[in-house]
């Protein structure tokens, strides 16, 4: 199955790249799902799922190590909410997604972010909230300073984007997987100050240019 | 006696069955062996001994017809064994020398005749069995070198063929992992929660070790943990796949009567995105169903999730052929808990429980048998907390259905035939709104008439209430008890005023 492919097999062993579980959280049609795909689809060594797309894997370049990020995608009715926290086990890093142009789903991903404190210590997992559709600003229902003010008292990364247009989508991607080799070395060695210091220098300047 | 024969030739049929079965299983094709061994061009399969379908059953039927007569033979020459031997002890006690001609004095006899042959067959059966159960109990020693099954034995072949190709390394974990198992025969004892600890205990350390020692590269290490995982757990199933120890089992019977009861649920309600009227979706429908309740026949945990991961795959491309496009997750999940419904897995709990103890934790963390596997825990926590509200209907329908006194599909207008063409949909689909219009028409007359019936009762009411009250206090005009003081009556005031002036006269 996913294992049949050219790239090493998933193992956190020395000289391999690192495995990393990232779950995708947020209501349903957010977005999730495109966010995923547009991000595996433009890469020729990632596995492109030939029939499904809720489960990717992609190798991703950090500086000079690279590590492999596993993508699960959840499904986010509401129905499903209250069994979800079964796709966190093991996971490293979390995106939470939700709909510019839904306030209500905006809600719904810091409900999320809750459940995730249920599950995980802080700092335990690298969370980012992306707001999505951008594309859509006409019927904008959060603002860029809504979305960046809940992530900065959370402490976390934020983004927007749009899966629609390739807009910021690898970068989205690209700023989890920096911000889990960087806490790879030194697993609890307070990771959620960390956390905050990429925060502000990182992701969101460069989101801030490019959001209109 | 018919009946009596009729049992024995069942019996040794089923024995003969049993014994095929049993060397069916070693049977090994190669590539030329494909084809049909009578030569008639079609594929062969193993399962029919290298005949393809149709002369497999020619020749199954020959044999199997063969077979029979066999048997009837036998049972008949048993019958008359039974018989002489009964005679002669009767002739034996003095009583009479058996003769065909005393054919009424057999008729007699035969009842206890048939008795005692069944039973003798039986029990001669039963203590066969309970022989063999004793042997397999005693089996199970820890010299891992007696095997009890063929299928034990074929894996052990396996991986010590496989531990070959490894030299050194390959004897250092053989012998480790025959350390292990006899380990954990002095822990059977012990809860499953520490067995499984064990287990996962002895997966990390094999593979520390063979990193760190025998310096074995990753990709490697992850098929020999394979292979032990298939060797050990092949053995320790039995210990540990749903032990006494547990609920497990009572859990299994839980979901099942939970998933029976809720043998109601349309795709509709789940809002499943696959459409069961096109063939091949269908199709695929049946293949994950059969997936998913195959698991239950594995003993290794890496099968039992190959099989779930099967059983996601049929269902991706039930819903790519229905949808047209890739599933997410979104429609997966949904469509998982449908085929869970549908199917019914047997000891579903019990294969869930024993993969999440026993199998190798780095295949249920990650990897996309990871993810599958989750997905089927999520289903099955969906399924034991559903209620009305995750199928969008009211608690009253619910409970309706749940108790069994009505059928949603009963009430489709879809299920009035399947067959039936668009236009006989719609009229029924219309007179189905025409039955409800009318309904309703009719609670707005009974409503108005209520409302009638209503205005005029409290007209009637207050006209009754100003009577009641009118009669109570009844108007009484009295006389005025004083009349306007008269200017010229008696007032005692006017006492007290000077007396009038007299006139006076004055000399003068």
């Amino acid at each position: 199955m996913a294992q049949a492919h050219g790239t090493p097999p998933p193992r956190a062993d020395p000289g391999q790249p690192c495995v990393f579980k990232l779950v995708l959280l947020g209501s349903g049609s957010v977005g999730k799902s495109s966010l995923a795909l547009r991000y595996v689809k433009d890469d020729f060594r990632s596995i492109l799922p030939t029939v499904g797309c809720a489960f990717f894997t992609k190798v991703v370049e950090v500086g000079a190590s690279s590590l492999k990020l596993e993508i699960w995608d959840t499904a986010g009715q509401e129905k499903f909410h209250s069994v979800c926290h079964l796709y966190f086990r093991g996971a490293n890093a979390a995106l939470l997604v939700y709909d510019v142009t839904k306030k209500e789903s905006f809600h719904k991903a810091q409900q999320w972010l809750r459940d995730l404190e249920k599950e995980f210590r802080p700092g335990e997992v690298v969370v980012m909230l992306v707001g999505n559709k951008i594309d859509l600003s006409e019927e904008r229902e959060v603002t860029f300073e809504e979305g960046k003010e809940f992530a900065e008292s959370n402490r976390l990364l934020f983004m927007e984007t749009s899966a629609k247009l390739n807009h910021q989508v690898s970068e989205a991607f690209s700023a989890v997987a920096r911000e889990l080799s960087q806490r790879g070395g030194g697993e609890g060695q307070a990771p959620g100050r960390d956390a905050a210091v990429v925060l502000n220098e990182g992701p969101t300047r460069r989101a801030r240019c490019c959001a209109h | 006696l018919m009946l009596s024969k009729h049992f024995l030739v069942c019996f040794l049929v089923s024995r003969k069955k049993m014994s095929l079965k049993s060397e069916r299983r070693g049977i090994h094709v190669d590539q030329s062996e494909l084809l049909c061994k009578k030569g008639c061009g079609y594929y062969g399969n193993p399962a029919w001994q290298g005949f393809c379908s149709k002369c497999w059953r020619e020749e199954y039927h020959k044999a199997r017809q063969k077979q029979i007569q066999e048997d009837w033979e036998l049972a008949e020459r048993l019958q008359r064994e039974e018989e002489e031997a009964f005679a002669s002890s009767q002739s034996n006690q003095g009583a009479q020398s058996l003769t065909f001609s005393k054919f009424e004095e057999k008729k007699t006899n035969e009842k206890t005749r048939k008795v005692t042959t069944v039973k003798k067959f039986f029990s001669a059966s039963s203590r066969a069995g309970s022989k063999k159960e004793i042997h397999e109990a005693k089996a199970p020693s820890p010299s891992i070198n007696r095997q009890t099954s063929i299928e034990t034995d074929r894996v052990s072949k396996e991986f010590i063929e496989f531990l070959k190709t490894f030299h050194k390394t390959g004897q250092e974990i053989y012998k480790q992992t025959k350390l292990f198992l006899e380990a954990m025969h002095y822990k059977r004892e012990l809860s499953i929660e520490e067995q499984s600890e064990c287990t996962q205990d002895f997966y990390q350390n094999v593979a520390e070790r063979m990193q760190a020692r025998g310096k074995v590269p990753p990709e490697r290490v992850e098929k020999i943990m394979d292979q032990i995982e298939k060797y050990i757990m092949t053995r320790l199933y039995k210990y540990v796949f749903c032990p006494e120890t547990t609920d497990d089992e009572k859990k299994d019977l839980a979901i099942q009567k939970r998933i029976r009861a809720l043998h109601w649920v349309t795709p509709q309600m789940l809002c499943v995105p696959v459409n069961e009227e096109i063939p091949e979706v269908s199709d695929m429908v049946v293949k994950a169903i059969t997936d998913i309740i195959e698991m239950d026949s594995k003993r290794v945990p890496r099968d039992k999730l190959a099989c779930i991961t099967k059983c996601s795959k049929h269902i991706f491309n039930a819903i790519k052929i229905t949808k047209n496009e890739p599933a997410s997750a979104d429609d997966f999940l949904p469509t998982l808990i449908y085929i869970v419904l549908k199917g019914n897995p047997p000891r579903l709990q019990s294969n869930i429980q024993y993969i999440t103890r026993f199998c190798n934790p780095s295949r249920l963390m990650t990897g996309e048998d990871g993810y599958y596997f989750t997905n089927l825990c999520c289903a099955v926590a969906f399924i034991e907390k559903l209620d009305a509200q995750s199928l969008n209907l009211s608690q009253e329908d619910f409970d309706r259905y749940m108790s069994g006194q009505t059928s949603p599909r009963k009430q489709e207008s879809e299920s009035w035939s399947p067959d039936a063409c668009l236009g006989v949909k719609q009229m029924y689909k219309n007179l189905d709104l025409l039955s409800q219009l009318n309904e309703r028409q009719e609670r707005i007359m009974n409503e108005a008439k209520k409302l009638e019936k209503d205005l005029i009762d409290w007209t009637d009411g207050i006209a009754k209430e100003v009577q009641d009250i009118v009669e109570k206090y009844p108007l009484e005009i009295k006389p005025p008890n004083q009349p306007l003081a008269a200017i010229d009556s008696e007032n005692v005031e006017n006492d007290k005023l000077p007396p009038p002036l007299q006139p006076q006269v004055y000399a003068g």
